[in-house]
């Protein structure tokens, strides 16, 4: 089937596609369990009678039952070796019961049932090949065109797209499946599915399964305004109900039907069936859109880019983008080193906070001597993919990293950059345009950076000129307006703000890269957001900078109410009123406090990096470490005990103050040992440990922490720690207590062969355990002095264990 | 008919941790908790290291419940889980959902960092977020299942089981561990059937007909 022939059709009327295949086999047969593409095969005649029924109801286009045919869904019945022929036998049937009328025949390709990287773990190019595999065999069965449905990651219907357009120039066209909160299942919402599938080149794109028709007819609403190609529609007879043990969908064909109207209304060309559904509901669907014609397409110019969940569209109606620059290694050395050792900690780091600071795309460079640039680049794709919503910019100057980020890349990308450089115009252009991703246009050549304005726009039309040759729209071209440094050449700025003024009125978006314009000029900050400011007056539609600079992003957002960009002023408004709080004033009483008191204060606070100053100030005001220690830090530590049982503080803030004791008390310890008054240390032993065969210690740590901090001498022998070295430690050290932990039901039984150890070596240890699995029940039953629940539980166990207050 | 197990691997969960469950692993309470700014500011700063920190993965597949009694449940691939509690919640289901949630090591090591090097309070903030992060996962995942089953009109029990839990003794890890094939997951199981990392978690629950519900 040419492609001009399916789309002369869909101009002049509503397509009609065939309905369900699998419900119908079961209902005429077909066991329940068995490979349905190996049972047609046996049963060829089941087919034809399902097939032939269609095609008297109204079918214009019959699917092949090829739905489970891919090498992954084969392997599961032992028939993965023989998915060329079962593939071509198919195709086969389905032409053979065709062949008496005026259907075509679309090749069928549905998922495989994995999780294609970067969400799940099977290789991209695997799956690309697995659907290869099957087209292969549908060409040979003489399929007219393809039907990739069902679809519910993009990152599938991607690499599906990918291998019908790699292996045939037949028509394809591209269905996936949205749940009732309007997304798949990866989460991709309608338009941004649309825009990735057509900017791949899908003939059609559409959504079937899942739903009744009255979702579904929102979905193609959605998607309609954006629709630069036919959208195809195939419900579900509802959902299905479990009725008196056998599975019924909620929808008679009567009723199915009277929706098919609606979706015509809602922009549909192509209409048909899935779950459910059977002959008379395509009748149905034929009977009601009788003499309706196609809306026609109505989609309005627009540029947009996406992630595989979100659209960002761009343009002079759009708040102006934000492209963060700061996934780049130049300059940033731990960057660098991380890249060149596989790490990626930074890159997450920079990412968040870049989306944070309201970044709406993300410029990635990994460029630098010492990596493989192909392999990083992609790595950190997969990464970004999954982490942030936010659509990708891809940097490079290598055709061959940038296909190899643009392939994998489960949206529509943003390359940077293309320029009238002879070699890479030809490279790059052709990859824009079979991955359907938007470009930076660089107006320079191989003679370099022209400076006036003027020989920029003879550039900048001839590769926009070489771009539609590729059939790539202006729309997908972002204009760099070539920032030079005014430091050199202060004429440098006016020429760009001249060029960004030019592409405003020629109807093409631009960009800058910001900081370019102050370089060499002190207080760069502002030069830098003076000159956003002017040039979103020109027209500008997109900034690469870097977002953390409030001062930007305010005045950013201020331009954007200034030029209607920003609706009512909405976000403006949000940013500045949801960041208003008053802050708390600070405590000037007349009578400053005392260094005591303050000492007090930092407990109480948690403030270990203040107290030593006070501490030394009160020492030198005469005041006796003995008196700090039961005066004021004692009572410190005790009353913020005091507050987290309360719940007032949390346990961070607890733990807080036990570091500030500990720090004082570690600053105090040579002056109470010189003047023989006083000892910070309870001189009570306490050996920790967590038992044999337990890895987990962060609540056995934090009690020893807060022991510590509470006086006690502290023994930590750490995790997975066997019976006897812990008896043994108690008895080396002299300790009076034991604490042990564990926090599994298969560890915590080791808690008793310890205590039973010690008494059977006569030692008098007394045990306190905490964890989990155990309570105060547990400790008796195993003959145990006491549980803790928390640490400050620890705590106060420990003194009543040790008789102290 | 088919005998070999579908694992489905995710290689990036993005579940959301609930804040206040994140909150209320550190003793915090919503009627009289009172932070000041600088504690405040240790917690978001907690959070959006943690957040970074943890690597959420996971794996889930469905298996066909054979058998049930009072006592035990057996699935295919001969499989058994013997806890009456768990076949009580498995009741009217015809299959169950194995999966696993992990946040992967590094975070466990900054855990650990941070509290033996005199910054316990961060540590713990970040050892909540990757608690909570994981528990998530399997929420993410559940949610996740239950978008997949509602075309075929089956729907996830609302309670899920995971061994050491109730009856369902801690050593079925090693079935979880086996079935789910959690070393590709970079998991290990010690010999008292524990996870390493530490921040991985396993669970079961049930599939049923939605006419059941």
């Amino acid at each position: 089937m040419k492609r001009a022939y399916l789309n002369e059709l869909l101009e002049k009327r509503i397509v009609i596609l065939d309905g369900a295949t699998g419900t119908e086999l079961q209902r005429r047969g077909m066991p329940k369990g068995v490979c349905p593409e190996q049972w047609v095969i046996k049963h060829p005649n089941v087919l034809a009678e399902i097939q032939n029924e269609y095609i008297k109801a109204g079918s214009d286009i019959l699917c092949t039952c090829t739905f489970g045919g891919n090498r992954v869904k084969l392997e599961e019945y032992g028939l993965g070796e023989r998915v060329i022929e079962i593939n071509r036998e198919l195709a086969g049937l389905s032409k053979k019961a065709a062949a008496a009328s005026n259907c075509f025949v679309a090749g069928d390709l549905a998922p495989t049932g994995n999780f294609i990287e970067p969400f799940g773990n099977m290789p991209f190019e695997k799956a690309v090949d697995v659907f290869k595999e099957q087209v292969q065999g549908m060409l040979a069965g003489g399929v007219d065109l393809f039907l990739i449905e069902t679809m519910i990651d993009i990152q599938e219907a991607r690499a599906a797209l990918l291998a019908v357009k790699e292996s045939t120039d037949l028509p394809v066209l591209v269905s996936m499946t949205f749940g009732n909160d309007g997304r798949t299942l990866t989460n991709s919402d309608p338009v941004t599915v649309l825009l990735i599938l057509q900017g791949l080149g899908a003939d059609a794109v559409g959504v079937n399964c899942s739903t009744g028709p009255r979702d579904m007819i929102e979905i193609i609403s959605l998607m309609k305004p954006y629709a630069r190609v036919p959208l195809l529609a195939k419900p579900n007879a509802g959902l299905p109900r479990l009725i008196n043990g056998v599975t019924k969908f909620e929808m008679e064909a009567e009723e199915y039907g009277a929706y098919a109207k609606d979706f015509v209304r809602a922009g549909v060309n192509l209409l048909g069936g899935c779950c459910g559904t059977s002959p008379p509901y395509i009748e149905s669907i034929k009977r009601n859109i009788e003499g309706c014609k196609p809306i026609g397409k109505c989609a309005k110019p627009y540029s947009a880019l996406t992630s595989s969940r979100k659209t960002v569209f761009v343009g002079f109606n759009s708040p102006v983008a934000i492209i963060g620059e700061r996934i780049n290694p130049t300059g940033k050395k731990q960057l660098g080193e991380e890249l060149k050792q596989g790490k990626f900690s930074e890159v997450r780091r920079l990412a968040s906070e870049q989306v944070e600071n309201g970044a709406e795309l993300l410029d990635v460079n990994v460029g630098m001597p010492g990596i493989d640039e192909k392999e990083t680049m992609v790595e950190v794709v997969k990464l970004l993919s999954n982490i942030v919503e936010t659509p990708l910019c891809l940097d490079s100057s290598s055709p061959e990293v940038l296909e190899a980020a643009l392939r994998i890349y489960p949206g529509k990308a943003l390359i940077n950059s293309i320029s009238a450089e002879k070699t890479k115009l030809e490279k790059l252009l052709p990859l824009a345009k079979k991955y359907g991703a938007m470009f930076i246009l660089l107006p320079l050549n191989d003679e370099g950076v022209p400076e006036e304005a003027e020989k920029r726009y003879n550039i900048i039309k001839y590769i926009l000129a070489s771009a539609a040759e590729y059939g790539i729209s202006q729309n997908d071209a972002l204009v760099d307006g070539l920032v030079m440094t005014v430091s050199s050449n202060q004429q440098a700025a006016l020429q760009t703000l001249q060029a960004i003024e030019w592409c405003a009125k020629l109807g093409c978006a631009t960009t800058i890269g910001l900081s370019n314009v102050s370089f060499g000029l002190p207080q760069r900050d502002f030069i830098n957001t003076a000159f956003l400011a002017m040039a979103v007056g020109k027209g500008l539609c997109t900034v690469i900078a870097n977002p953390s600079s409030e001062m930007l992003i305010n005045i950013k957002m201020a331009c954007d109410v200034l030029t209607l960009r920003d609706k009512n002023s909405l976000k403006y408004i949000g940013r500045f009123t949801g960041n208003n709080t008053v802050q708390p004033k600070r405590d000037e009483r007349k009578n400053p406090l005392k260094p005591v008191e303050k000492i007090y204060n930092c407990v109480l606070v948690g403030d270990k990096e203040e107290v030593v100053s006070f501490l030394k100030e009160a020492i030198n005001e005469g005041v006796k470490p003995k008196d700090i220690v039961d005066i004021y830090l004692i009572p410190a530590i005790t009353k913020v005990g005091e507050l987290y049982d309360e719940k007032k503080y949390f346990l961070p803030q607890l733990i807080q103050s036990a570091e500030t004791v500990k720090t004082a008390f570690d600053y105090l310890q040579p002056y109470i040992s010189q003047d023989k008054t006083g000892s910070v240390k309870t001189s009570v032993s306490i050996v920790l440990a967590t038992v044999k065969g337990d890895i987990h210690d962060i609540g056995k740590n934090i009690v020893g922490l807060m022991l510590r901090n509470y006086g006690f001498d502290v023994i930590d022998l750490g995790k997975d720690v066997r019976a006897e070295d812990i008896i043994a430690k108690g008895k080396e050290t002299g300790a009076s207590i034991i604490g042990l932990s564990a926090l599994m039901t298969t560890t915590m039984v080791e808690m008793k062969n310890i205590i039973q150890l010690a008494k059977d070596k006569g030692l008098n240890f007394k045990f306190m355990i905490g964890g989990a699995v155990v309570n105060d029940k547990y400790a008796v039953e195993i003959g145990a002095d006491g549980y803790a629940k928390d640490a400050y539980e620890a705590v106060k166990l420990a003194k009543k264990l040790s008789f102290l207050k | 008919m088919r005998d070999k197990i579908k694992l489905h691997y995710i290689e990036h969960i993005p579940s959301v941790p609930k804040r206040e469950m994140i909150l209320i692993r550190l003793g915090y309470s919503k009627s009289s908790t009172v932070l000041d700014r600088k504690n405040e500011e240790l917690l978001e700063y907690g959070i959006r290291e943690g957040s970074l920190l943890c690597r959420p993965k996971g794996v889930f597949c469905r298996l066909k419940i054979i058998e049930r009694n009072i006592k035990l449940v057996k699935l295919e691939n001969n499989i058994e889980l013997a806890s009456r509690n768990l076949s009580t919640m498995l009741e009217n289901c015809s299959e169950i959902i194995l999966m696993c949630s992990t946040v992967g090591r590094e975070v466990t090591e900054r855990i650990s960092y941070e509290v033996t090097n005199g910054n316990a309070s961060l540590g713990l903030i970040i050892d909540s977020v990757a608690s909570q992060k994981a528990d998530a996962g399997l929420d993410w995942m559940i949610g996740f299942v239950n978008k997949m089953l509602r075309k075929e009109g089956k729907i996830i029990t609302p309670k899920r089981y995971s061994p050491g839990y109730g009856d369902l003794d801690l050593n079925n890890q090693k079935i979880m561990y086996n079935v789910l094939q959690l070393a590709k997951l970079d998991i290990e199981l010690t010999e008292k059937y524990m996870l390493i990392p530490e921040k991985s978690v396993t669970a079961i629950a049930g599939i049923k007909e939605k006419s059941f519900t």
